[in-house]
């Protein structure tokens, strides 16, 4: 790299947008998501929510099995707190690698079969303040 | 197109379908989807330094095609497709901003629009907005392998072209 390039306006801005984003990124990645009400679990298949199973209020670990067109099957597990998908007939098994999730960071996705998993923090209705009456 | 010309290029597609073949080979590092290396990305940066876009852009297509049918699946193809579109048309601009140097700014560029691309067809793809939470992972994960790719890419230009007889197409450099 000569002093020229260096100066180069270009490459910069192409930079330091480049280190922004990783940084972003990072911060985002690493931000700690506490969550005392624990989650509900919406399980999305063609974009359409099929299953939402609050994982608080699950006591004994369960299985079911999600199945699509085209020989689509993806086995899910429920345990309290927790939900992963333990078998799949999708060729890269990316979703089962995944494991169990519990928190909201990063949802459990099996793009050959459309299959989303995401964790959406519980409301707590009580502190969730809501207006009576709107004017304009 | 020039039969000299042709078969140099046919030559590229063989060798990154090679690369990608390699590639494959590697188990996931990740368990998230669309995070791998991306090695396929070195020839096209390559190309791009030396060939025109008309050109790059039929070996990227090729090779697109070849993978798909040899080692993907279905679906892979429009992922394969969209990232590398739009990956392609970003480096071929920054490319020319930066007057072919610092190739591994264009790799970045390259691996973050790649992802980028992807993730836009996962979207419209499975239709939930909840795939968008992997948005900072594979911004991350693409400029880190963008990054090593436009590294590789520019050692194998410097040490590597010399000696696989480059002369006989670097007179057209200029697009």
């Amino acid at each position: 790299m000569s002093a020229k390039d260096r100066g180069n306006p270009a490459a910069f801005l192409i930079g330091a947008v480049l280190i922004l984003l990783s940084a972003a990124s990072l911060i985002f990645i690493l931000l700690p998501k506490d969550q005392e009400n624990g989650y509900t679990a919406d399980i999305y298949q063609n974009g359409n929510l099929i299953a939402s199973i609050s994982l608080d209020e699950v006591r004994e670990p369960y299985r079911f099995t999600v199945t699509g067109d085209g020989d689509c099957s993806n086995e899910i597990e429920i345990r309290p707190g927790s939900i992963g998908i333990i078998s799949a007939n999708c060729p890269d098994k990316l979703c089962v690698l995944q494991g169990f999730i519990s928190d909201s960071r990063l949802p459990i996705t099996c793009l050959p079969n459309r299959v989303v998993i995401l964790l959406r923090p519980n409301k707590d209705n009580e502190l969730e303040i809501t207006p009576d009456i709107i004017t304009y | 197109m020039k039969l000299k010309r042709l078969t140099t290029l046919a030559l590229y597609v063989t060798l990154s379908l090679a690369v990608y073949a390699v590639e494959s080979a590697i188990p996931p590092l990740v368990p998230i989807p669309g995070i791998k290396l991306g090695l396929s990305n070195i020839i096209t940066l390559i190309l791009l330094h030396h060939f025109s876009l008309r050109e790059t852009a039929l070996v990227l297509t090729a090779r697109i095609l070849l993978s798909t049918l040899l080692f993907g699946q279905f679906m892979s193809f429009f992922y394969s497709l969209s990232g590398g579109a739009l990956s392609l048309l970003a480096m071929f601009l920054t490319c020319r901003l930066l007057h072919s140097k610092m190739v591994f700014l264009t790799g970045a560029v390259g691996g973050l629009t790649h992802n980028l691309g992807q993730l836009l067809t996962a979207f419209a793809l499975t239709a939930t907005p909840g795939v968008l939470s992997y948005l900072p992972f594979l911004v991350l994960s693409g400029i880190l392998t963008g990054l090593f790719t436009g590294f590789t890419a520019a050692f194998t230009d410097k040490y590597l072209l010399p000696h696989m007889g480059r002369d006989d197409f670097s007179s057209s450099s200029s697009s």
